[in-house]
C-alpha cells in the first residue's frame, strides 16, 4: 500500500502504441502497393491523413478522463445512433449500402463511431456491477446496448459492419461471467435464430454462405475472390515475391484488394514472414490489452479496454480467416491496416482510451 | 482517499482465460497460414503462375454515315490490331525489338508508343500496331510461345467510301491527342480513335458506341483458358445526313480542277443536300495514321485542303450582296422599286469615281432591271441612301457576320462592318465613301459560302432563316427511338410576297432573260432564279500590271440562286477562288444542280443510282437495318445532339 501513494510517473504504453502505429505504416505501404500508378491513386495519403486525424483523437482520448466520459456514455451512445437512423431514411448508396455520410471530399462511416460510443456504455454497465456471476437485468441491458446498433447497421444493410457489434455481447458474457446455463441458452437460441434468420439473408449473403461450404460450387463469382486470394496468399511461399511484385495482387485479381483482402497482398508480396509480422503485431497488441485490463484502476476502465480489444480481436481473426477459406466473405477489413478512413482513425479512438485508461492507473479520482 | 479496490480475483481469472484463448486463435492463424504457405505454397504458385486474367476490350463498331437516301458514305472494315501486355514481358526491350522486326516499322517508332503506353495502368494493353496485314498477324502467331505478351486482336478500321469527296462534311478520325484525354475525362485512352472535324466529330458520341469488356483467365503462354466476365460493347449508331450522293458528286465533279466551295440547301428546312469544298483531302490517310511527309503536305498546301471552305473562309460576296440589299430596303420602306435611276457608267460620290461594271452604262433601270444587269450605279446610289447602319441592320437580319449554327465545328462569323465597328475595331472613323463600295458588295464585309445559302434561304421564304444542317436521323442508343433533327428557324426581316416578288423576279431574269448575268446557265423549263457576284481581289489596273502572276489576282467568282421561283425548294450557293465572273465560273455548276434536281437532265450516266438503290460504286446494298427510321420522334430542341 505505501507504494501506492509515492508519486508514480504516469506513462503511455509503448507496446499498444508502437504495435498500432507499425500496423499502420504496414497498411500505408501496401494501400500504395495496391493502388499506385491507377485511378485510384492518392488512397494511400487519405488513409495517412485519416490516421494523423485518429491520433489527434487519441491524444484527446488520453487527456480527458475516460471516467467523465463513461459517466455521460449514454447520452454518447444515443447521440451516435442519430446518424445512423438518420442514414437509414436518408442515406445516399454507396455500393448499395447506406452506411457513408459525406463531407467535402470525405466520407465517413457513422457506424465506426457507433463501436466506441457503445463499448463506453457497456463498460458503463459493467462498472457498477460487482464480481457475481452475471444477474438476468445486467444480461438484458447489455442484450439491448448490443441489439440497436447492431439491428441498425444490419439494415443498411452491412452485415459484415453489423456483426462487429457482437464482440460486445462475447465479451459482457465472458467478463461478466455468464453461467454455463446461460451459454447453453444461447447456443439454442442461436441455431433456433439461425435457421429463422436465413429466410431473411439478402441473396448475396446466403451465397457466399454457400460458396463458403462449398467453395467449388461457384468458382466465378463469390468462390473467385476466395480461391483468388487463397492464391495470392499461397503462392506467396515464405518469404513472398517482393514488395510491388504480387501477380495476384497487380493484375486487380481481388476487387477490393486495398481493403478487405489487404492481408492477401501482404500474403502473397512479403509471404508467411509478413503474415507473421502482422499477425505478431497484432497478438502483441491484444495480449498487452489484457495486461493493461488486468491493472487498470477500476472496474469501467478494465471493461473499456476488454470491450475495444475485443471487438479489434474479433475484427482480426475474422479478416485473417476470410483470407484463406477459413470463414465465409463478411466484408469485415482488417483494422488499422485495411484501407478506410472512418475505420482508421476511429480504431486509433478507441487505442487512445485504452491509453488513457492505464495512463490513470493510479490516478485518484 | 484510496478507494478501497473492488474484489477483482473471478475477473481476474477470466482476463489469464482470455490470454489463452488469444495466445491460441493466433497460433491456429499462423500455422493455418503456414499450411497454405509452406506446406501449400508450392501448388499455389504455380496457380499463381498459370492462372492470369487479362482484360480485353471489345471495341463498339462505329455506326455508318449514310446520305439521305441510305447509300453508304462511311463504312467499317475489319482490320487486326497487336497489343503489348507488359506484365507478361520479360524484357520490354525484346518486345519493341519483335514488334519492330515484325511489323517493319522503325524501333523509334514502337518504342515511343510502348513508352506512351507506360503511363497507363499496368493491366490495360499497350496498342503497338493497327491494320496489320494478314501476313503479319500470321507472323506474329508463330512467335506466340516466346512472345506472350503479344496478341492480336480483330478491330474495326474506319473506311470513307468516297475518297475525298464530301470529306469537310464527314471529318475524320484520329488517335485521341493527350489534351482531349485531359480535356474529356477519363472516357478516353492513348490509341483510341476520336472523331476530329466533320459529321465524325459532331456526332461522336452517337457514332461511337460504348466498348465492352472481357476478362479472360490465360495461361503462362498466353492462351486463353476461359472468360471470366464479359461485357457487351454497345455498337454505335447510324447517322444519316442530308446529302445528297449523286448531288454531292456532281458538284465534286465541277471542282476537280477549281479551288472554292459550294452549297445546296433546302431553304424550308436547312438541309443540306452538297457541302462541297476543294482541294479536298482524303480521310483515310488518317485512320492509317497519317504519314510525317502527307501531314506536311497537307499543312503547307498554300490552298489549305483541311480548311473547309464552306464554313471557314470568308470573302467579299460581291455583286450578290445587292439582292439583300434590295430586299431589306424594301422590306424598311427606303426604296421605291418603279423609281428609275439613270447609269452612265460611273458615278461619283463624296468625290471619288466608282464605276459600273458595264462601262457604257445601263441606262434608265428600276430596282427589278438592276438586280438582272447586276447595276453598280443603282446600288450605288441605294447604298448611299441606307447608309452603313442600315446596310449593317439588313445584313444581320439575314445572318450575316454570325455563325449560321450548322452541326460543324469551327465554322466562321465573317465580317459585317458599321460605325461602332470601324471605331471600336479597326480604330478610325468609317468614311461615307466606303458605303458606296459595300454597297456592291466590296470591302469590309466579309461572308462565308454558307452563310450567303442561309440568307438566300430567307429571301425566297419570306425572310426565316433556316438552321443548316448535316444531321437528318438517328435512333436514341438507349430507346431506339428514331432521332429527327428539330428544324429550327430564326425570323429574319418580313416582307410581303408582292415586294419580295420585285427582288424574286428580278432573280428569275438573271437567268432567264437576255442580258441577265447568268442567262447561260439556265435550265429549260425550269423557273430558276439566281444572282452572280464577282469579289474583286485587286483593282482592275492591277491585274493587266500583275502580269504572270495574273491567275492569283482573278477576281472570286460567287453565284447564289434557287429554284423554282414559285415553290423554292433547292438554294445552291456556288464560290470559285480566282474563278472569274460569277456568271461564267460559278453559275454552271447551279444550273447542273437544278438540272438534276429537277429531273430536266437526260445526261444521267448509266449505272447511276435510280429511285429504288444505292449508288453505284457504294460498297453494297443498304441493310434492312439502316432504313431511315419513320419521322416520328424528334430531336430535343436546339437541334443538334452534340
Amino acid at each position: 500500500m505505501i507504494s501506492r501513494v509515492l508519486p508514480v510517473p504516469r506513462r503511455l504504453d509503448l507496446v499498444v502504441l508502437g504495435c498500432a502505429m507499425g500496423l499502420a505504416s504496414v497498411g500505408v505501404l501496401f494501400i500504395a502497393s495496391t493502388t499506385g500508378g491507377g485511378r485510384l491513386q492518392g488512397l494511400a495519403t487519405r488513409q495517412a491523413i485519416w490516421i494523423a486525424v485518429g491520433l489527434l483523437g487519441a491524444v484527446a482520448a488520453v487527456v480527458f478522463d475516460y471516467r467523465r466520459l463513461l459517466k455521460v456514455s449514454f447520452a454518447l451512445y444515443v447521440a451516435s445512433l442519430l446518424p445512423l437512423l438518420y442514414l437509414l431514411v436518408f442515406g445516399h448508396r454507396i455500393a448499395n449500402v447506406r452506411s457513408w455520410i459525406r463531407f467535402g471530399g470525405f466520407q465517413f462511416q457513422p457506424a465506426e463511431l457507433a463501436k466506441i460510443t457503445t463499448a463506453l456504455l457497456v463498460a458503463y454497465l459493467f462498472e457498477n456491477e460487482d464480481d457475481a456471476r452475471l444477474r438476468l437485468s445486467t444480461f438484458v441491458k447489455l442484450g439491448v446496448i448490443v441489439g440497436v446498433p447492431f439491428v441498425l447497421v444490419f439494415a443498411q444493410p452491412d452485415l459484415g459492419l453489423a456483426l462487429t457489434f457482437l464482440p460486445l455481447l462475447i465479451v459482457g458474457f465472458f467478463f461478466g461471467r455468464l453461467p454455463a446455463k446461460g451459454w447453453i441458452g444461447i447456443a439454442i437460441a442461436v441455431a433456433v435464430l439461425a435457421g429463422a434468420a436465413w429466410l431473411f439473408l439478402k441473396d448475396y449473403q446466403k451465397h457466399r454462405i454457400e460458396t463458403f461450404l462449398n467453395p467449388d460450387s461457384d468458382v466465378l463469382k463469390s468462390g473467385y475472390q476466395v480461391r483468388q486470394s487463397k492464391i495470392a496468399v499461397g503462392s506467396g511461399g515464405f518469404s513472398g515475391k517482393g514488395f510491388r511484385a504480387g501477380t495476384q495482387s497487380q493484375l486487380r485479381f481481388l476487387p477490393v484488394q486495398h481493403t478487405d483482402f489487404i492481408l492477401a497482398v501482404i500474403g502473397e508480396e512479403w509471404g508467411f514472414l509478413g503474415i507473421i509480422l502482422v499477425l505478431g503485431l497484432f497478438a502483441a497488441l491484444v495480449l498487452r490489452c489484457l495486461t493493461l485490463a488486468r491493472v487498470a484502476r477500476d472496474r469501467g476502465g478494465v471493461f473499456l479496454i476488454l470491450a475495444l480489444a475485443g471487438m479489434l480481436f474479433f475484427s482480426v481473426t475474422i479478416n485473417a480467416s476470410m483470407m484463406i477459406g477459413l470463414l465465409p466473405t463478411t466484408g469485415i477489413p482488417l483494422p488499422l491496416v485495411s484501407y478506410g478512413g472512418s475505420s482508421a482513425a476511429t480504431t486509433f479512438l478507441a487505442i487512445g482510451l485504452i491509453l488513457g485508461v492505464d495512463y490513470r492507473r493510479f490516478a485518484n479520482a | 482517499m484510496l478507494k478501497i479496490r473492488e474484489d477483482r480475483r473471478a475477473l481476474v481469472r477470466r482476463i489469464e482465460a482470455a490470454r489463452i484463448i488469444v495466445g491460441a486463435v493466433f497460433a491456429i492463424l499462423a500455422s493455418s497460414y503456414w499450411y497454405v504457405q509452406i506446406l501449400r505454397g508450392e501448388h499455389y504458385y504455380v496457380l499463381s503462375e498459370n492462372n492470369r486474367i487479362r482484360s480485353v476490350r471489345i471495341a463498339a463498331p462505329r455506326g455508318y454515315v449514310l446520305d439521305r437516301h441510305g447509300s453508304i458514305l462511311v463504312d467499317n472494315q475489319p482490320g487486326y490490331t497487336l497489343y503489348l501486355y507488359r506484365r507478361e514481358a520479360k524484357d520490354l526491350e525484346t518486345s519493341v525489338d519483335f514488334a519492330s522486326a515484325v511489323l517493319k516499322l522503325p524501333r523509334e517508332q514502337v518504342r515511343a508508343r510502348v513508352e506512351r503506353g507506360l503511363r497507363d495502368p499496368e493491366f490495360l494493353p499497350i496498342t503497338v500496331g493497327e491494320n496489320l496485314a494478314v501476313e503479319d498477324v500470321a507472323a506474329i502467331q508463330a512467335h506466340v510461345p516466346e512472345h506472350p505478351e503479344f496478341v492480336i486482336a480483330v478491330s474495326q478500321r474506319r473506311l470513307y467510301t468516297l475518297g475525298t469527296a464530301a470529306a469537310h462534311a464527314l471529318g475524320y478520325l484520329s488517335e485521341v491527342s493527350p489534351e482531349q484525354i485531359r480535356n474529356g475525362g477519363s472516357e478516353y485512352r492513348l490509341g483510341d480513335w476520336l472523331g476530329q472535324k466533320g459529321i465524325e466529330s459532331s456526332y461522336e458520341k452517337l457514332l461511337a458506341g460504348v466498348d465492352g469488356q472481357r476478362r479472360v483467365v490465360v495461361d503462362s503462354h498466353g492462351r486463353e483458358i476461359t472468360e471470366e466476365e464479359r461485357v457487351e460493347a454497345r455498337p454505335g449508331q447510324n447517322v444519316f445526313l442530308t446529302l445528297d450522293l449523286d448531288l454531292q458528286r456532281i458538284a465534286e465533279n465541277y471542282f476537280q480542277d477549281k479551288v472554292g466551295s459550294a452549297v445546296a440547301l433546302d431553304p424550308k428546312t436547312g438541309e443540306i443536300l452538297v457541302l462541297v469544298s476543294s482541294p479536298s483531302y482524303d480521310p483515310n490517310w488518317f485512320t492509317r495514321r497519317v504519314s510525317a511527309s502527307e501531314w506536311s503536305g497537307l499543312l503547307t498546301d498554300s490552298h489549305t485542303p483541311l480548311q473547309n471552305r464552306a464554313i471557314q473562309n470568308a470573302f467579299s460576296p460581291g455583286s450578290v450582296f445587292k439582292i439583300f440589299l434590295a430586299y431589306g430596303a424594301l422590306a424598311q420602306g427606303l426604296v421605291d422599286p418603279e423609281q428609275r435611276v439613270f447609269c452612265p457608267g460611273q458615278a461619283t460620290f463624296y468625290g471619288r469615281t466608282f464605276h459600273c461594271h458595264r462601262k457604257e452604262g445601263h441606262g434608265w433601270v428600276d430596282l427589278r432591271n438592276a438586280i438582272k444587269m447586276s447595276c453598280d450605279v443603282y446600288f450605288y446610289n441605294l447604298g448611299r441612301k441606307l447608309g452603313i447602319d442600315h446596310i449593317s441592320e439588313i445584313s444581320r437580319s439575314f445572318g450575316f457576320g454570325g455563325a449560321t449554327g450548322i452541326d460543324l465545328p469551327f465554322e466562321k462569323s465573317g465580317l459585317i462592318p458599321s460605325e461602332e465597328w470601324a471605331r471600336e475595331k479597326r480604330h478610325a472613323r468609317w468614311y461615307p465613301s466606303e458605303t458606296i463600295s459595300v454597297a456592291i458588295g466590296q470591302g469590309p464585309v466579309l461572308v462565308t459560302p454558307l452563310q450567303v445559302a442561309r440568307a438566300l434561304s430567307g429571301l425566297v421564304s419570306g425572310g426565316r432563316l433556316p438552321t443548316p444542317h448535316l444531321f437528318l436521323a438517328s435512333q436514341d442508343p438507349k430507346t431506339g427511338a428514331p432521332l429527327r433533327y428539330q428544324v429550327e428557324t430564326r425570323e429574319g426581316m418580313a416582307l410581303e410576297s408582292s415586294k419580295s416578288a420585285i427582288v424574286l423576279n428580278g432573280m428569275w431574269a438573271v437567268l432567264n432573260e437576255p442580258g441577265g448575268t447568268a442567262y447561260a446557265s439556265r435550265v429549260p423549263g425550269l423557273d430558276a432564279g439566281g444572282k452572280t457576284g464577282t469579289a474583286q481581289v485587286i483593282g482592275r489596273e492591277a491585274v493587266i500590271r500583275a502580269g504572270a502572276e495574273r491567275k492569283k489576282l482573278e477576281d472570286h467568282a460567287w453565284f447564289a440562286g434557287f429554284a423554282t421561283v414559285e415553290d423554292p425548294q433547292l438554294v445552291v450557293v456556288v464560290f470559285v477562288e480566282n474563278g472569274g465572273h460569277g456568271g461564267s465560273a460559278a453559275a454552271p455548276l447551279a444550273q447542273q444542280l437544278f438540272a438534276h434536281f429537277f429531273g430536266k437532265t437526260s445526261t444521267q450516266p448509266p449505272g447511276e443510282r435510280t429511285a429504288s438503290g444505292p449508288a453505284a460504286g457504294s460498297p453494297s446494298r443498304v441493310p434492312v437495318a439502316l432504313r431511315l427510321p419513320p419521322s416520328a420522334s424528334r430531336l430535343p430542341a436546339s437541334g443538334g445532339i452534340r
